[in-house]
């Protein structure tokens, strides 16, 4: 695992932006963090910046042999930023990245979700009642803990259009949560597939933790046009990548239902390679689509030969149902 | 009920090109808020301003729930594209590295007002003129 340096520094309210400036210089991937002081509102979400007290401002050099010297730069810089205003002392401290990747488990409590899904954190213990569909979960580094709006969408339409042996994909199935959901739906054979090496790790091990291993196959790929784009949460969407070998739920097979959790520009990339991969009648539930792009997905499917049965929206984001 | 708010973080990232790398995973897993989420929502908001930085302002909840709200780009970018610069100057109180005019430090504060801490134009100015003095860029009339 990589260690990182985190180098922090308080600054009043008028040094922020040329601090930060500064900082997006030599910290990894020019990303700066910026905790202005703030007090709560009134009401809940509500707040306002207290401009009176100072900010705190961070960046991140990966620890290895010029990270010293970056060190070296930015106390440099902020030695000479602090002959024209307040600029606080250069706080360094190592971080592993054990530190944050696992911070967020101590909130992750057990949800319901839709009609009768249950999300159980795969450390804490669920009495089940009768009705419940129980989904134990440890989406470590992957996307879909069910906490995000796209997921819980998706948990809700899977609640109500899987049918018992229903043959599903899932498309960029990240922690494997909604390949999981169809398959204790009742829903088999189902394949889950994901461009990232780390969700299909993921994914095979809640897979298997769920005990739905002989019904859900994980596997590294994607779609036709869907394989050549790479891991658009890495950020290197649309970069060339090798071609990958082939993997079952690939064509020639249909499928009766297709989930796809992704994003507006991936969906309308595979707007056909989803419609070739459904059975005729065959339903697909879309989502990630967030609200500004929802006309072009909605075209692109429909370009496709997709009828729209449905659509449900939370918050920004929105989720589709079709029909091929 | 309204749901409590527990934090506000700023975040510069590249547009479309956010990774759980830092600064994204310490700043947000402190908060018990999924990476991945994150991560997911800020590059498909910020896709269309790819090349761009991208401030983007989370708010998190006690339900860990968050909002993710796109903000104008730094003032640092600005003053710095409209002096025609490639960085700010490591040492600003004596090496210039470009000016800008009155005129258009008003247009970036016109273009800057609603996301800063400022109670008006003049307040903006004051200190955008602060940032562009300590980049090393002169205000000429």
């Amino acid at each position: 695992m990589t260690a990182w340096l985190e180098c922090s520094v308080e600054v009043d309210q008028e040094a922020v932006e040329s601090v930060a400036e500064v900082l997006a210089r030599y910290g990894y991937n020019g990303g700066v963090v910026v905790e202005p002081s703030w007090t709560p509102g009134d009401e809940g979400p509500e707040f306002r910046y207290d401009p009176s007290r100072p900010s705190v401002l961070r960046t991140y050099l990966p620890l290895d042999a010029q990270s010293e010297e970056a060190r070296q730069r930015i106390e440099q810089a902020l030695w000479y930023l602090g002959h024209m205003r307040p600029v606080g002392p250069l706080q360094v401290r190592t971080l592993a990245e054990e530190d944050w990747a696992n911070a967020w488990k101590e909130h992750y409590t057990v949800m319901h979700i839709g009609a009768r899904t249950v999300i159980v954190p795969s450390w804490l213990e669920y009495e089940a009642r009768p009705d419940d569909v129980v989904l134990r979960l440890d989406p470590g580094m992957a996307f879909g803990t069910g906490l995000h709006p796209t997921t819980r969408l998706c948990l809700s339409l899977l609640e109500q259009y899987v049918q018992p042996g229903m043959r599903t994909l899932d498309l960029g199935t990240g922690s494997g949560i909604l390949a999981i959901a169809a398959a204790k739906l009742g829903a088999r054979p189902v394949f889950a597939l994901d461009n990232d090496p780390v969700a299909v790790q993921v994914a095979a091990e809640n897979v298997a933790h769920n005990g739905v291993h002989k019904v859900v196959e994980v596997a590294e790929g994607s779609l036709g046009a869907g394989r050549r784009m790479g891991h658009w949460l890495s950020g290197d969407f649309g970069e060339e990548v090798p071609p990958q070998p082939a993997v079952p739920g690939e064509a020639p097979h249909t499928f009766a239902l297709i989930v796809a959790n992704l994003i507006a520009r991936v969906l309308i990339t595979l707007a056909d390679d989803l419609a070739a991969n459904l059975e005729p009648g065959g339903i697909l539930i879309s989502s990630g689509i967030i609200n500004t792009r929802e006309a072009e997905v909605t075209s692109a499917l429909a370009a496709a030969g997709l009828h729209l049965r449905e659509r449900h929206v939370e918050g920004e984001w929105v989720a589709l149902v079709h029909q091929g | 009920m309204a749901k409590k708010l527990v934090g506000v973080v700023k975040l510069q990232l590249p547009a479309g090109k956010a990774t759980p790398a830092p600064p994204v995973g310490p700043a947000l897993g402190q908060y018990g808020i999924n990476i991945m989420g994150f991560v997911k929502e800020y590059n498909e908001k910020s896709a269309a301003q790819a090349g761009s930085i991208v401030p983007v302002e989370v708010s998190i909840f006690s339900d860990r729930s968050f909002t993710a709200k796109l903000l104008t780009p730094p003032a640092a970018d600005l003053l710095r594209k409209a002096a025609g610069a490639q960085k700010g100057s490591g040492t600003p109180n004596r090496t210039s590295v470009g000016q800008i005019s009155r005129v258009q430090l008003r247009q970036i504060a016109e273009q800057k007002l609603a996301d800063m801490n400022a109670l008006d134009l003049e307040g903006a100015e004051k200190i955008l003129a602060g940032t562009a003095r300590s980049m090393g860029i002169k205000i000429v009339d």
